[in-house]
C-alpha cells in the first residue's frame, strides 16, 4: 500500500500539472542547411531546453533549407501542427520578404506565435585597418572609392553599404558576388577589397586579430560596439531615415523563433519561459562564450512588435524600399 | 619545422588521442557507407562532444570521422555506381565499369590504395608547402581563381571521346552544365534565372541530387534490363582474386597516382573551389595518361587509371583543404565550416599563429588524416573480398536496396520532394546521354564550375577592369589551360606519325 502511495506520489505530480511536454519530441525546424549561425544557435538551445521545459521533453533539430528559409517559414505557417511541438527558426529579413511582396511567401509574419528571439544581430560595417580612414568623416571625404565586397543582393553585406553609398554619400564601390562572408574576410586579407558589411558577430575576431575596423554600426547595437556612428541617425532627410530603419529593423529580432499561428497560448507560455530560462542557464551561457555566440532573448511581444512596423510603413516609402534592397539569403 | 612535424605525430600518438581517433573512424565509416547522414551533418551531431576534450584529442576525433567518410565513399560508387558522397562520383565512370567486368575486387583494392597514398602525399605536399602557403593562398585572387575554374573547364577537351564528333557532343555536354549551373538566384542583382517560379530552385541545383541521378539512374536501369547480376554472368572465384591486383596497379601508375595527389592537394588548399572539382581535374589528368586512341577509349569503359587518379585526389585534398580553414578561418566546405566551430570551442583562434605558434597542434591533424586513412584502408581490406561478392547477387534481389541508397542519399540534401524529382530528370537525362554515347564528365564539370567561373569573373572585371587579364599567374594559367585543351590533339597527332 504505502508503495503504491509512493508510486502515485511519483507519477501524480507529472499528470496533476498538467505536464503536457513529458514524453514528447519537440523539434526545431531550421530554414538553413547545417553549419551556419542559425543552425548552431538552434542547436546549442536545442542541448538546453529540456530542462527548462515542464516534463523534460526531447529537443531536435531538423534543417528544411531552401529558398533562403521561405519554404521553412510556409511549412510552420500551415503544414506543421499547432500542438506546440513544432518550432521554428528562420531568416531575420522574412519580413522584408512578405512587406516587398516575393512570389511564394504563404505566410503573415504578425499572425506566428512568436517565442522571440534568441540573438541580436547587429550590422556594421569594417575597413582594412591599414587604411587612413578612422571615422565616418574621413571615410566621407574618402576620395578614392573604398571597395566593398560583398555576397549579393538582400544580403547586410550588400544592402548596409548600398544605403550609405546612396544616401550617405560614401564613396564605396560595391563588388558582389562572393560566396560567403568568409571569403570576402579573405578578399580583405589580400587586398582585393578595402572592407565589408556584415554582423558583428562574424567580424569580431577579425577585429581582434587587427586585420579591420569597424567604423559604422546599423541601429541595432552589441557590447563593444555601442559607440560606432549609426546610419540612420546620419540621414539628411526623412525618408532616408525610414528607409535605412526599415532594413535594419528586423535585426533586433536576429533569430527569430516562432510557432504555428494556432498554438493554444498556454504552450506559447510555456515556451517563452522555457526560453528566457535557457538563455540565462549558466551552463549554455558557458558554452555560448567558448564558441563567442553571443545570445540574448528577446520576448515574443517585443518580436510582434517589429514585425507590425516594418509591415505598416507607407506605400511610397515600400516602393521606394524596394528599389533599393531586394529580398535573399 | 621537421621538429614541429614530429612532435605534431607524438602528440597524436598518445592512448587518448587514438582512442577517440578510433572511435571518430568507427562513426565516419558506417556514415561514409550508409545514405542518409552526411558527413557535415554528423560532424554537427559530435560538435558538442568535444567541449571536454583536449584539442589534439578533439580534432583527432572530429577529422578521424570526416578523413574515413570521403574513403568509404568511394565503395558504393564502385559497387553500385552511387556516389556515397558529391566528391566521390568521379570513381564511377571506371569504378564502376570495372565491376561490370567483375573486377569489383581489383577497383576497390586501387581506390583504397590510391586513397591511402594520397592521403599520405597530401600530407606531406602540406607539411613542406606550409612555409609558403599563406603567400600562395594569398596570390590567388578572384583572377586567378577565376582562371582556374578556366583550367578545369578546359578539361572537357580530355574528357571527350577522340575526334570532332566526339569533341563536339564533350563540349556541348559541358555547356549544358554551365547553363545547368545558372539556375538559381543570381549573386550580383539577386534576379531568380529559370527558376520557373518554384522555391525549390532559387539556391540552385542540388549536386548530390543531380550526381546520384545522372550516375546510379542509368546503371540501375541497365542492371533491370540485363536481367543479371551486375559482373554478369562471371564466376565469383575470378572476382575475389582481385583486390591486391588493384594495390600493384597503383604501384604500377605510381607516377599517375602521385600527380594525381598533388592535383588533389593544390584545389583543396584553393578556398572557394571544392572537393568535387579537385576530383574530376584528377580524372581529366588521368585520361591524359592514355598513349593511343584506342587507350582512351578504354577511359569509362574499365580503365584503372580512371579509379585511381580520383581516388587519389579524393583524399589528398582533404589535408589541404584544412589550410584556408586553420590558417585564415575561411572554411572550404560545410564540413570545414563545423570544423571551425570546434576551434573555436577548444579556445584556438584560427589564423597566422596555427602555422607559426601552434604548428605542431595543426600537423597533429595532418597526422590524424594519415592515421585514419592508413586504419580505414586495412579495414577495409578485409571487407574487400565479401564486399565485391555483392556484384554477384542477382540484380533483381540488388535493385530495391539500391534505390533506397540512391533516393534517400537525394533526399537528405534538402529533405525536401524536390531533391527526388531532380533525381528522377537528372536520372533521364544520364540514361539517354548513355544511350547516345554522350559524355557525362563534362557536363558535371560544367555544372561544378559554372558558379565559381561566373563569380570570380564578375568580380575580376567589376574589381580591376580589364587590368586583370595581364597578371602573371593569370596569364601562366592561361597558358596552361591552353595547353590543356591542345594535349589531346597534339597526343592523337603524334600517334597519328608513329
Amino acid at each position: 500500500m504505502r508503495l503504491v502511495v509512493l508510486l502515485l506520489a511519483a507519477v501524480l505530480p507529472g499528470i496533476a500539472l498538467g505536464q503536457y511536454y513529458a514524453g514528447k519530441t519537440v523539434t526545431i525546424i531550421v530554414g538553413y542547411k547545417t553549419g551556419g549561425g542559425y543552425d548552431a544557435t538552434a542547436r546549442v538551445l536545442a542541448r538546453h531546453l529540456p530542462k527548462h521545459i515542464p516534463g523534460k521533453p526531447n529537443v531536435i533539430v531538423q534543417n528544411m533549407p531552401g529558398a533562403n528559409s521561405i519554404i521553412a517559414a510556409n511549412h510552420a505557417y500551415a503544414v506543421a501542427k499547432p500542438d506546440g511541438l513544432t518550432i521554428a527558426t528562420f531568416n531575420r529579413n522574412l519580413p522584408i520578404a512578405q512587406l516587398t511582396k516575393v512570389d511564394g511567401v504563404k505566410f503573415d509574419m504578425t499572425k506566428f506565435a512568436w517565442i522571440g528571439s534568441a540573438a541580436t544581430e547587429s550590422t556594421i560595417l569594417a575597413i582594412r585597418a591599414d587604411l587612413p580612414y578612422k571615422s565616418f568623416e574621413e571615410l566621407k571625404k574618402a576620395d578614392k572609392p573604398i571597395v566593398i565586397g560583398a555576397t549579393g543582393p538582400g544580403a547586410n553585406t550588400y544592402d548596409f553599404p548600398l544605403l550609405l553609398k546612396e544616401f550617405l554619400g560614401l564613396n564605396l564601390k560595391i563588388v558582389s558576388g562572393y560566396q560567403s562572408s568568409a571569403d570576402i574576410m579573405l578578399a580583405i586579407e589580400r587586398k582585393e577589397v578595402d572592407g565589408r558589411a556584415g554582423s558583428y558577430s562574424s567580424i569580431v575576431r577579425f577585429i581582434e586579430r587587427g586585420l579591420v575596423r569597424p567604423v559604422m554600426r546599423a541601429r541595432a547595437s552589441e557590447p563593444g560596439i555601442e559607440q560606432l556612428p549609426v546610419d540612420e541617425n546620419l540621414a539628411p532627410n526623412a525618408r532616408a531615415k525610414a528607409i535605412m530603419a526599415l532594413r535594419s529593423a528586423p535585426e533586433v529580432v536576429g533569430r527569430p523563433y516562432v510557432m504555428h499561428p494556432g498554438t493554444p497560448a498556454e504552450h506559447l507560455k510555456t515556451m517563452r519561459g522555457a526560453f528566457a530560462a535557457a538563455i540565462k542557464d549558466p551552463e549554455l551561457i558557458a558554452e555560448t562564450k567558448k564558441a563567442r555566440m553571443e545570445l540574448d532573448f528577446v520576448d515574443g511581444d517585443v518580436a510582434v512588435k517589429v514585425m507590425q512596423e516594418v509591415l505598416s510603413q507607407p506605400k511610397d516609402i515600400v516602393e521606394e524600399f524596394s528599389k533599393y534592397v531586394k529580398f535573399g539569403e | 619545422m621537421i621538429e614541429a612535424l614530429f612532435e605534431g605525430l607524438f602528440l597524436v600518438l598518445q592512448w587518448k588521442p587514438l582512442a577517440f581517433m578510433a572511435l571518430g573512424i568507427l562513426l565516419g565509416f558506417w556514415v561514409g557507407l550508409l545514405p542518409g547522414l552526411g558527413g557535415a551533418t554528423t560532424l554537427a551531431l559530435m560538435l558538442p562532444f568535444v567541449y571536454a576534450m583536449q584539442p589534439v584529442e578533439a580534432f583527432a576525433f572530429l577529422l578521424g570521422m570526416h578523413a574515413v567518410a570521403a574513403t568509404t565513399g568511394d565503395i558504393t560508387s564502385v559497387l553500385f555506381g552511387v556516389p556515397g558522397e558529391a566528391a566521390s562520383a568521379a570513381t564511377i565512370l571506371d569504378g564502376h565499369a570495372m565491376a561490370k567486368k567483375g573486377e569489383a575486387g581489383r577497383a576497390l583494392g586501387a581506390a583504397l590504395a590510391s586513397s591511402l597514398i594520397g592521403a599520405i602525399v597530401g600530407a606531406f605536399a602540406l607539411a613542406i608547402a606550409i612555409p609558403i602557403v599563406r603567400p600562395l593562398v594569398l596570390t590567388f585572387g578572384s583572377p586567378e581563381l577565376f582562371m582556374l575554374a578556366i583550367v578545369g573547364i578546359a578539361f572537357i577537351a580530355s574528357l571527350s571521346a577522340p575526334g570532332p564528333r566526339g569533341m563536339l557532343r564533350g563540349f556541348l555536354a559541358g555547356g549544358l552544365g554551365l547553363l545547368c549551373a545558372t539556375i538559381g538566384q543570381d549573386p550580383q542583382a539577386g534576379i531568380a534565372r529559370y527558376t520557373f517560379d518554384m522555391l525549390y530552385l532559387w539556391q540552385g541545383l542540388d549536386l548530390v541530387a543531380v550526381l546520384v541521378g545522372i550516375f546510379a539512374i542509368p546503371e540501375i536501369i541497365d542492371l533491370a534490363i540485363r536481367r543479371s547480376s551486375i559482373a554478369g554472368s562471371l564466376p565469383a572465384g575470378r572476382i575475389s582474386k582481385g583486390a591486391f591486383e588493384g594495390v600493384k596497379d597503383t604501384f604500377r601508375h605510381f607516377w599517375l597516382t602521385i600527380r594525381c595527389s598533388l592535383i588533389g592537394t593544390f584545389i583543396g588548399i584553393m578556398p572557394g573551389m571544392g572537393g568535387t572539382v579537385a576530383q574530376w581535374m584528377a580524372y581529366g589528368h588521368a585520361t591524359q595518361s592514355a598513349r593511343s586512341a584506342e587507350e582512351r577509349k578504354g577511359f569509362g569503359a574499365g580503365d584503372v587509371r580512371g579509379v585511381l587518379g580520383p581516388g587519389a585526389a579524393n583524399n589528398s585534398k582533404e589535408g589541404g583543404s584544412l589550410i584556408p580553414t586553420i590558417a585564415f578561418g575561411v572554411p572550404g566546405s560545410t564540413a570545414m565550416a563545423i570544423l571551425l566551430g570546434g576551434f573555436f570551442l577548444l579556445g584556438l583562434v584560427p589564423g597566422p599563429d596555427m602555422l607559426t605558434k601552434h604548428l605542431p597542434v595543426t600537423f597533429s591533424m595532418v597526422w590524424t588524416i594519415v592515421i585514419a586513412n592508413v586504419v580505414t584502408v586495412l579495414a577495409c581490406f578485409l571487407l574487400l573480398d565479401h564486399l565485391a561478392k555483392l556484384t554477384t547477387v542477382r540484380g533483381t534481389l540488388l535493385i530495391p536496396a539500391i534505390l533506397v541508397l540512391v533516393f534517400i542519399g537525394s533526399y537528405t540534401s534538402n529533405n525536401h520532394y524536390g531533391d527526388i524529382l531532380v533525381t528522377l530528370l537528372f536520372g533521364g537525362i544520364g540514361y539517354l546521354m548513355v544511350i547516345g554515347g554522350w559524355p557525362r564528365a563534362p557536363f558535371v564539370l560544367g555544372l561544378v564550375l559554372g558558379k565559381i567561373a561566373e563569380n570570380y569573373l564578375y568580380i575580376s572585371v567589376a574589381r580591376y577592369e580589364a587590368a586583370w587579364l595581364t597578371r602573371p599567374v593569370v596569364l601562366i594559367l592561361f597558358v596552361i589551360a591552353l595547353a590543356v585543351i591542345a594535349y589531346p590533339f597534339l597526343q592523337r597527332r603524334k600517334a597519328a606519325h608513329a
